[in-house]
């Protein structure tokens, strides 16, 4: 029955109440056959024999003889059934088997009526279902060059992509119908899709006809028409079927895009309100060659910062040599040490012709997680200039709220994770849908 | 409003317009010509079989917050089909509901025909309708009178013949034109969903 929704008002009985079903005998085979709804429909297949039977012709007129007898196409929804379908209650009132000329390829198409509200489809292609709905709007299109190629098509700010060209021929009907169905009627179709719609143009000598369809879940169509077998499942994706639930997607972005905020302000802050600053510096010099050399005691210095990142910075003039320091920044209240051993390195030559240089002469430790309070560095230097024995010098500098910039990026990195992945399978299964299409973005052209 | 008694069974006829020449009457179905306050019976206006409209005389709608009401109706037929062409009054303004496979279209007459005739229509895909631009011609057809009730601003008897021109544009816009022998009638207006029409008093659908 129909729901509440679409119900319009009714005042007034009608004055005179018509019967509304048909019923004659089959001019092809005598069966009974019964026309649901004359007045709305110009003719209909006997369910017996298939011939098309005009319903406006007094003598009732076969004009279609071709499905005579043919084996018949079992429709999984039977006609005279009612299902409420996008907040309207639909009865199926005819059933083709289309299919495509150059390929064979067949689908289902089923016509839903409602007195008030006109025609509907509903269509099975690849197991896959649509609710059609003819429309008198005009998408534009948009050619290629000047020649009649049809790539996209616009509705209401809406693009859509060209995915089928070709022409289709009807294979097989059962039912009632708005048109004289006739068997060598060909129309030429193109589908344009954008997800979870798709546009379609069926053109012929006299009409070009535009419809809208949107995608229908298998479980929506089961449970509108109450199925009691389950419909068989597709396995892969629709030309216009949605690929990802968008509403979840959408709640991670947010969360992402927050995450990535944050990450921006705890940097920005860092940068401008937290910025390296040095607390200690000093040189000294050291005497290359001398295994005797004593360990070299800074002063103490203080790291006021509750909790810091420490950064040792070593540099010495070396040239194709090395100076290894080693030692510990030792906390003078509580004699916790952070080890530490670096070696500047610098090379550089002449060679067949090409300068070269290698390592720097400047090093630095980043030791982190420091608390507060007094430090010294205790400092053992080693050389490998083993040519001279002239004192060199080397100077250090200590920092506090130094940072790597490695967590930085590294933090951005990971948050991005989740949405190159996404972006992948999306990718993925969106050119898995267009795989069966000749007019793929994801395939060259000249392929 | 003109009231005046069928010339055939003295039942009363009503023209609420003061366009309307022609009128069936509800009781015995003579279609019936008016001049000034004289009523001529022309003939019988036959029943219609298989109609399954949600429309009738009386129903009430709206369009851009006009309320209508329809007063007459016309069913038109060519060779693959046919449809009903329903008159409707706003006070004193003529309003034409076309009603086509569960397709509704509200438009009103144009004043001026704009130099279109019959041969026009062949010269293009398209045409210009005054005040609404180029229109694509989407249908062009001699068509007939199969039916007609209620009051008409012309006489509809059965068989009338005439030559409909559907067309449209762009945003839902649509025109017709309507070429007889004597006359180019003009429409334009735009498709409306029926919903849109907040109809009442619509005819009872057994079953739904």
């Amino acid at each position: 029955m129909a729901g509440e929704s679409d119900k319009p008002n009714l005042e007034r009985e009608p004055e005179k109440p018509k019967p509304m079903a048909r019923t004659f005998s089959c001019p092809g085979c005598g069966g009974n056959v019964v026309i649901r709804f004359p007045g709305a429909v110009l003719s209909c297949a006997c369910e017996f024999c298939h011939v098309v039977i005009d319903v406006t012709d007094s003598n009732y007129r076969i004009i279609e003889g071709f499905f005579y007898k043919m084996k018949g196409y079992e429709p999984f929804v039977p006609l005279g059934t009612r299902a409420e379908l996008k907040g309207k209650t639909w009865e199926v009132i005819g059933y083709m088997v289309r299919s495509d000329v150059a390929s064979s390829y067949m689908w289902e198409e089923y016509l839903l009526f409602n007195p008030y509200y006109g025609f509907r489809w509903l269509t099975n292609n690849g197991k896959h279902w649509n609710f059609v709905t003819m429309i008198k709007d005009k998408p534009s299109e948009t050619k290629l060059f000047s020649g009649a190629y049809v790539f996209s098509a616009s509705l209401y700010e809406r693009k859509f992509k060209l995915y089928y060209r070709g022409a289709a021929k009807v294979e097989f009907v059962t039912g009632e119908f708005y048109w004289k169905v006739k068997a060598d009627s060909r129309v030429e179709m193109s589908d344009f899709v954008s997800p979870p719609y798709m546009l379609s143009c069926e053109q012929d000598k006299s009409e070009k006809v535009w419809s809208l369809s949107e995608y229908v879940s298998i479980d929506e169509i089961e449970s509108a028409f109450k199925l009691e077998k389950p419909l068989p499942r597709p396995m892969n994706y629709a030309p216009n079927q949605p690929i990802a639930d968008t509403k979840v997607s959408s709640q991670i972005s947010r969360m992402l895009l927050g995450a990535f905020l944050l990450l921006l302000a705890l940097q920005f802050w860092q940068v401008c309100y937290n910025p390296e600053t040095v607390v200690y510096s000093d040189a000294q010099a050291y005497r290359p060659n001398d295994k005797n050399a004593p360990t070299y005691t800074t002063k103490t210095f203080e790291l006021t910062r509750p909790v810091s990142g420490v950064k040792l910075s070593f540099r010495s003039d070396v040239d194709n040599s090395w100076l290894y320091l080693s030692g510990e920044l030792v906390n003078d209240d509580t004699g916790e040490t952070y080890p530490f051993g670096e070696t500047v390195e610098y090379y550089s030559g002449y060679d067949g012709g090409e300068g070269w240089s290698e390592g720097s002469r400047t090093v630095s430790k980043f030791i982190s997680a420091v608390p507060k309070g007094k430090y010294y560095l205790n400092i053992d230097s080693e050389s490998g200039d083993f040519r001279t024995q002239t004192p060199q010098q080397y100077s250090l500098a200590v920092s506090q709220g130094a940072q790597v910039n490695g967590n930085f990026w590294w933090v951005l990195a990971g948050l991005l994770v989740a949405p190159v992945l996404s972006w992948i399978v999306a990718y993925s299964a969106d050119s898995i849908r267009w795989a069966d299409s000749d007019y793929s973005p994801y395939r060259s052209s000249e392929s | 409003m003109i009231k005046l008694n069928c010339p055939a069974c003295g039942a009363e006829v009503e023209f609420r317009s003061k366009a309307s020449v022609f009128s069936v009457c509800s009781f015995c179905r003579s279609t019936l010509v008016r001049q000034d306050m004289n009523l001529e019976k022309l003939g019988e206006m036959a029943e219609l079989q298989d109609d399954l409209t949600p429309l009738q005389i009386g129903t009430k709608g709206q369009c851009d917050n006009e309320p209508f009401e329809l007063v007459g109706r016309l069913r038109v037929a060519y060779d693959a089909g046919a449809w009903n062409e329903w008159y409707a009054l706003s006070g004193d303004k003529e309003y034409w509901l076309s009603e086509a496979q569960g397709f509704y279209a509200f438009c009103r007459p144009v004043e001026n025909s704009a130099g279109i005739t019959r041969d026009s229509i062949f010269a293009g895909k398209s045409v210009y309708v005054d005040k609404l631009g180029m229109m694509d011609i989407d249908d062009a057809r001699d068509v007939f009178c199969l039916y007609s009730e209620g009051e008409l601003p012309f006489k509809a008897q059965l068989g009338r013949r005439s030559f409909s021109v559907d067309l449209s544009g762009p945003h839902l816009k649509m025109a017709t034109i309507e070429i007889t022998d004597s006359e180019v009638r003009i429409f334009k207006g735009r498709y409306l969903e029926f919903d849109e029409f907040n109809f009442q008093n619509l005819r009872r659908i057994d079953g739904w």
